[in-house]
């Protein structure tokens, strides 16, 4: 068993572990944070793989912004997590056991599981050598995958316009920030000199 | 790998829904006042107009662009022209009602042609990835329409259920896909037929069953239907009408592209699949239903039963199949639309009604509609010779072709059991005491509602067109 | 010309129909009735042409009407002389009516719906009689049958109108039955409907056997008795005759029309049409001679001792009817088509002539409530007088030529054939019989003592009728509009029989005809009738001239001997009087076990059983089932997204333990 070996089970076996606390963690912090460390491990997995660019973009995007969005929400929101799980006790038998069927299915399926000749010929698509990872990628992502991309791109667009649209509120007795206002402002209209009268008080 | 503008040629209506509602977008963002729609429901009109009629350019024997993953063929152009229908008559259904529920925004518009867009990549999809893209992107769209009224407790919890079930579906959907994707080693959907070649593994069955099971979910069939009742009855009824027409073209167009694309060979394996859900749907939609008393909430049950029936012609998995499910969800979309337009001329003074017992004695205070939507709800039962019975005579006709007997015959007695709802509510509409009277529909309801019901009821003079075009789809699909 | 006789009444008809209550009833009266004399006038143009003229026969042909495989049907019609003979009877007497209809119902307040039903009736009958085909025919035959059932229960608040009615039409469902039997099995034999292709095919089928309920029977007579078995229940002969009284509830005009002159002559015209079909079936003749004779006899008893003045002559077409038949079935169709031609003046004028009666004594039917009315209505007087010595066949009349004809034929065929000696025996009794209820009809309704109720009785029952006579209760000459129909029928009463029995029957035979009647080769009736012993002709005359004299002797001379011999022999009278007990009969037979049937499937099959299990039952376990199903819905989110990964759970365990195959 050689290094790299180790560490995919390693990564793997955190990773698996990590994303079961996610849902079995009683505090949502925690569970966001498992979820960085299930993210950072992915990353690892990524990076055994040879895919350097892939690792960091995880790293930066998911961890660095999603994430740490996702905990900033979770810290903000009082959200009673124990109620929502009331009636988890209730279903738990009935859960537990189409729960351990599926799994022991799905297990079967992978002790079953081959590939089909095809697979195992096109398994790997090596990048040739002189190639960086990301220059790879610049080069098929707009020209194979343009269409996948541009879709993707529309994609994000959607959820977007979804965010803005159903939590954007014009409420119109907020006070808002209006730049154009603030650079168009000039000394005339922002102060006004007032000659105050010395030693007579207010 | 062929020249971006013979692919862009290939795929001009998409492309025109992308860049129309990019533009739509700046128009709404930067125009309209207050965000109000202002005209940008009309010019989304105006760009699905454009696209459908792009539709009829260039017709040709199926090409495969985009380094595979779209597909221009005769199935995919008659699919796209359904949900294109479904889109536009949406529209035409949204323009007033959302102006008297005070949500014209001008971003429905165009989560409508981005949902559109989703749909029409999604029927072309010809890898998994490109399906998997067109899904969400069709999917996203929908789950915040469906939450629109976003001041409405039923309009948002309708939203977060869907939401929160549609991503466990694409979950499902994903899960099979990696399963497929790791038997075969390719997404192509036509690599994926290759490499099965006529003998199923475990995985690649147990891939089957959850892309199925994730497709099964936007199609709405049992079991995994339950959010459409919520749904249906909580967001707002032209959206409801969307979800009802033409959301639901693109999950059976993808459907049957999936399995008869990907999975030629192994027939007996995914018939079992659908005869399995396609049973559970007629059974559901037709008990379920009888019990219900909003309208809309009743339609969620029938489009389920429909879409069970519809699966019947798919089940039987021939080509003749596949054209009776084309004439099915030509007509069903006919039939819904024509319903959904009825259901927005439910108006007592500002308010939408939306109860079965507000329909009571229609047909002596507005006896024109009382006609229409008795119409539609006779073709719904299926009852010759309207429209809806020569729909389900293909599909059953198509079933008792492959041998699938039992099949049929489950079908016959629900669509009987289903009578019993539809025929109440022209018992309603008929012989109960007037409720109060209707405000007068907007023009464009009244129209959509005019011409789906001489399409419905006249069908059986011509139905000439709607069979040769289903005929050469199909043909194009196999 | 022959489209527009047969389509001016459908137009009438739906005019009057569509229109008649915004008309009002002045003008649905005037169109129907100008458009029926527009086409009568035709009609007789038209008889002049082919019947008298030279004008050969013709089809024209109106359109396709079915094209189903072999079976191929053409609205055409039919003109030769039966046509126009049918054709000049019908109209005529159809417009008369018309016309005396607008004096006799002109107090009724839906009028436009009783001409607008008249002319439906006409229209029905033309495509009957000018029907090219078998189908076309069973069109018109069902028409009529409409228009009948219709115009009987005219009065429809009246409940035996209605039972009438139903019972008309129910009576004719069994003939009709056999009739449409009858065209299958023409059908089956022949290939088609169309009469031309028939009538080829006929001569060929003679002998030709087949197989029906285990037996092997002469395809032509099966045939034939089916067909005949339509032309009873039309024409009420024997057993199905039923209906025919009953019917006189109805307008009187309606009955002068439909279920004197016109209708109930349609199963003449249908076996004289059938003619070269019959002429291959012997026995059938027989059958048809022996019902007709049966039938004359039969209703002229019961016609004896009737009362009320409609039911007398309504037995009197009964019998007349059987005379018809008799002359069919002794292979004289032009004798039964003469005779139909002649009673449909006179039968048509007894009605209207009655009509005229009631309408004079206010509605009131009952012969013993009358008397002495031929100083109070001399013109009715005259016209009825005229009608019966037409019916009894006084010499010179029109009856004369064509009853006494068919009883010498009948006598003709006696001289080889049982059933002729049975016809022969039978209508000459009924001849007698005729004329002494004739005459008995006359005598208690012109002659003796007036018994017009002057009491309070009659006031509240006049009152009650709304009648709109303020001024006067006694009787009274009907208006001129009435009387010119009844002059006119008078007229044709008179001479119908003297001028054209030359060409129906007489030497103008084949000129006349031109093979619109066929007769087989070894049929010679005609020459045959006429060469019989010169007592046998005078027979007819001594009957009607001794039930005119017993007539006159029992109601005029000695009042009072009728009641003395109805008590002598209560046991026949009763007999006679409620009509042979066919009604009761029936009735214990058919409707009573009909009625039992019907509760039992009713009640206990479809009710218990059929509703229990069925659609009551299922309703019930459907509706189990929805509230099941519906508490499946319960909105919780984990609930739905634990539906779907059970339904996952199970396909992926159905595909592990069933394996994959």
């Amino acid at each position: 068993m050689n290094v790299a070996a180790v560490f995919f089970y390693l990564f793997s076996a955190i990773m698996l572990a990590s994303a079961f606390m996610v849902i079995a963690a009683k505090n949502p912090v925690h569970s966001v944070l498992f979820l960085i460390l299930a993210f950072v491990n992915a990353s690892g997995l990524f990076l055994l793989m040879g895919a350097e660019f892939l690792a960091m973009i995880l790293v930066v995007v998911y961890v660095g912004a999603v994430a740490v969005l996702f905990l900033f929400v979770v810290m903000m929101l009082d959200v009673d997590f124990a109620e929502l799980k009331q009636g988890f006790l209730q279903y738990l038998p009935l859960g537990s056991v189409i729960g351990i069927v599926v799994a022991i299915e799905l297990l079967l399926v992978m002790v079953g599981f081959t590939q089909s000749d095809a697979a195992l010929g096109a398994g790997a698509s090596p990048i040739q050598a002189n190639v960086s990872n990301t220059e790879a990628l610049g080069l098929v992502l707009y020209t194979k995958y343009v269409y996948l991309f541009q879709a993707s791109g529309l994609v994000l667009l959607t959820a977007m316009i979804g965010a803005i649209v159903l939590t954007l509120r014009h409420k119109p007795d907020v006070k808002r920030q209006v730049i154009a206002d603030q650079n168009a402002r000039t000394r005339a209209d922002a102060i006004e000199i007032k000659k105050a009268p010395s030693r007579a008080g207010v | 790998m062929t020249p971006i503008s013979f692919a862009l040629a290939h795929s001009l209506p998409e492309v025109v829904l992308a860049v129309g509602a990019l533009a739509l977008l700046m128009l709404g963002v930067f125009r309209a006042r207050d965000g109000r729609d202002w005209i940008i429901s009309e010019c989304a009109i105006a760009v699905l107009g454009l696209a459908f009629l792009l539709l009829f350019v260039g017709a040709g024997p199926k090409v495969v662009v985009f380094d595979g993953a779209f597909i221009d063929d005769a199935y995919g152009r008659y699919m796209k022209g359904l949900a294109l229908i479904g889109s536009i008559v949406t529209l035409l259904l949204s323009l007033d009602y959302m102006r008297r529920e005070k949500i014209d925004l001008f971003e429905f518009p165009v989560l409508v042609i981005l949902a559109t867009l989703g749909m029409l990549m999604l029927i072309s999809a010809q890898t998994l990835i490109s399906l998997y893209l067109g899904l969400e992107l069709m999917s996203l769209a929908l789950y915040v329409i469906a939450a629109f009224h976003r001041d409405n407790v039923r309009a948002s919890e309708a939203g977060l259920k869907y939401f929160a079930l549609g991503a466990l579906s694409s979950g499902m959907l994903l899960y099979g896909a990696s399963l497929l994707y790791g038997f075969a080693g390719t997404v192509s959907l036509q690599g994926i037929a290759a490499a099965i070649n006529g003998k199923a593994n475990i995985g690649v069955i147990f891939g089957l069953v959850f892309m199925l099971a994730g497709l099964s979910f936007k199609m709405s069939v049992v079991p995994f239907h339950m959010w459409t009742p919520d749904v249906y009855e909580g967001a707002p009824t032209p959206v409801t009408a969307f979800f009802a027409s033409a959301a639901k073209m693109a999950a059976v167009a993808i459907t049957m592209r999936l399995v008869v694309t990907a999975f030629p060979g192994v027939t007996d394996q995914w018939r079992q699949i659908l005869i399995f859900v396609s049973i559970l749907s007629m059974a559901l939609g037709a008990f379920a239903a009888i019990g219900q008393t909003n309208i809309k909430r009743l339609m969620a049950y029938s489009s389920i039963g429909h879409m069970g029936f519809a699966l019947v012609g798919l089940a039987a998995g021939t080509e003749q199949g596949v054209q009776g499910v084309l004439v099915y969800l030509s007509i069903y979309l006919t039939m819904t639309l024509g319903t959904f337009a009825a259901i927005l001329s439910m108006r007592v003074g500002d308010v939408y009604v939306e109860k079965i017992s507000d329909l009571a004695g229609l047909s002596r205070t507005n006896g024109t509609m009382a006609l229409f939507l008795s119409a539609m709800m006779l073709s719904l039962a299926g009852i010759p010779p309207l429209a809806g019975f020569f729909a389900k005579w293909y599909v059953f006709n198509a079933a008792i072709q492959a041998h699938l007997y039992p099949l049929a015959v489950i079908g016959v007695l629900m669509s009987v059991v289903a009578c019993f709802y539809y025929l109440r509510i022209v018992k309603v509409i008929y012989f109960d005491e007037p409720a109060p009277g209707f405000e007068r529909a907007s023009p464009a309801v009244t129209a959509v509602l005019i011409v789906a019901s001489l399409l419905v009821v006249f069908f059986s003079f011509w139905p000439g067109p709607l069979d040769v075009a289903a005929a050469a789809a199909a043909k194009s699909l196999f | 010309m022959y489209t527009a006789i047969v389509f001016l009444p459908l137009l009438g008809f739906l005019i009057a129909g569509a229109f008649g209550r915004s008309l009002g009833p002045r003008p649905s009266e005037l169109v129907t009735t100008s458009l029926l004399v527009i086409s009568a006038i035709l009609s007789w143009i038209a008889f002049i042409h082919v019947g008298l003229g030279e004008a050969p026969a013709s089809t024209p042909v109106l359109g396709a009407w079915i094209n189903s495989g072999a079976l191929n049907i053409e609205w055409a019609l039919r003109i030769d002389t039966l046509t126009v003979v049918m054709l000049v009877v019908v109209t005529s007497v159809s417009c008369l009516v018309h016309l005396y209809s607008i004096g006799y119902m002109h107090e009724d307040p839906s009028r436009p719906r009783f001409f607008a039903y008249l002319s439906l009736f006409t229209f029905a009958m033309l495509m009957l009689v000018t029907a090219d085909n078998l189908v076309q025919m069973f069109f018109g035959w069902e028409g009529v049958g409409l228009a009948s059932y219709l115009l009987i229960g005219f009065w429809y608040e009246k409940p035996s109108a209605c039972a009438a009615a139903i019972k008309a039409f129910v009576v004719n469902r069994v003939g009709d039955f056999g009739f449409a039997l009858g065209i299958f099995l023409v059908f089956a034999l022949t290939g088609s409907v169309a009469f031309d292709t028939i009538f080829a095919a006929a001569p060929g089928l003679a002998g030709k056997q087949i197989h029906i309920f285990g037996m092997n029977a002469d395809a032509m007579t099966v045939t034939c008795l089916l067909l005949f078995m339509g032309a009873m229940g039309k024409s009420a002969q024997f057993l199905l005759h039923t209906w025919l009284p009953d019917a006189m509830e109805g307008p009187t005009p309606v009955s002068a029309l439909i279920h004197a002159a016109t209708m109930v002559t349609a199963g003449v015209f249908m076996v004289a049409r059938l003619s070269p079909l019959f002429e291959q079936a012997p026995v059938a003749l027989t059958f048809v001679t022996i019902v007709g004779a049966t039938t004359a006899f039969f209703a002229a008893t019961i016609g004896l001792v009737q009362n009320d003045i409609k039911r007398v002559i309504a037995y009197s077409t009964c019998s007349q009817l059987g005379y018809m038949f008799v002359a069919l079935g002794v292979g004289g169709y032009s004798l039964g088509i003469f005779h139909l031609f002649t009673h449909a003046f006179f039968k048509a004028l007894l009605f209207l002539g009655a009509g005229s009666v009631i309408h004079a004594m206010h509605h009131e039917q009952d012969m013993r409530k009358m008397g002495g009315l031929r100083k109070d209505i001399p013109f009715t007087f005259a016209m009825m007088t005229i009608g019966t010595l037409a019916l009894t066949g006084f010499p010179f009349t029109a009856g004369y030529y064509s009853k006494d004809a068919i009883i010498e034929a009948a006598y003709a065929t006696s001289l080889h054939s049982g059933a002729g000696v049975y016809a022969f025996l039978l209508t000459v009794i009924a001849a007698g019989f005729t004329s002494f209820y004739s005459w008995r009809l006359v005598f208690m309704t012109f002659f003796g003592e007036r018994h017009v109720a002057h009491d309070d009785r009659g006031h509240a029952a006049h009152a009650h009728d709304d009648h709109g006579h303020g001024h006067d209760h006694a009787p009274h000459e009907s208006p001129l509009v009435m009387l010119i129909p009844l002059a006119l029928l008078g007229f044709g009463a008179l001479f119908a029989g003297l001028v054209f029995s030359s060409s129906f029957i007489g030497h103008g035979y084949e000129e006349f005809w031109k093979k619109a009647l066929y007769s087989g080769p070894g049929n010679h009736i005609l020459y045959a009738m006429h060469e019989i012993p010169e007592a046998v002709g005078y027979v007819p005359f001594v009957m009607m001239a001794g039930g005119f004299l017993l007539a006159l002797y029992v109601y005029v001379i000695a009042p009072g001997t009728a009641k003395r011999i109805a008590d002598a022999n209560p046991l026949l009278y009763r007999f006679l009087l409620n009509k042979w007990y066919f009604d009761e009969l029936y009735d214990l037979i058919f409707v009573r076990p009909a009625f039992w049937l019907g509760r039992l499937f009713w009640k206990g099959g479809d009710g218990r059983i059929i509703d229990g299990l069925g659609p009551d039952g299922i309703s019930a376990r459907v509706i189990d089932v929805t509230n099941r199903v519906v508490r499946l819905q319960t909105g919780y989110l984990y609930h739905y997204a634990f539906a779907m990964l059970i339904g996952v759970a199970a396909l992926i365990s159905w595909y592990l333990v069933g394996g994959v195959r």
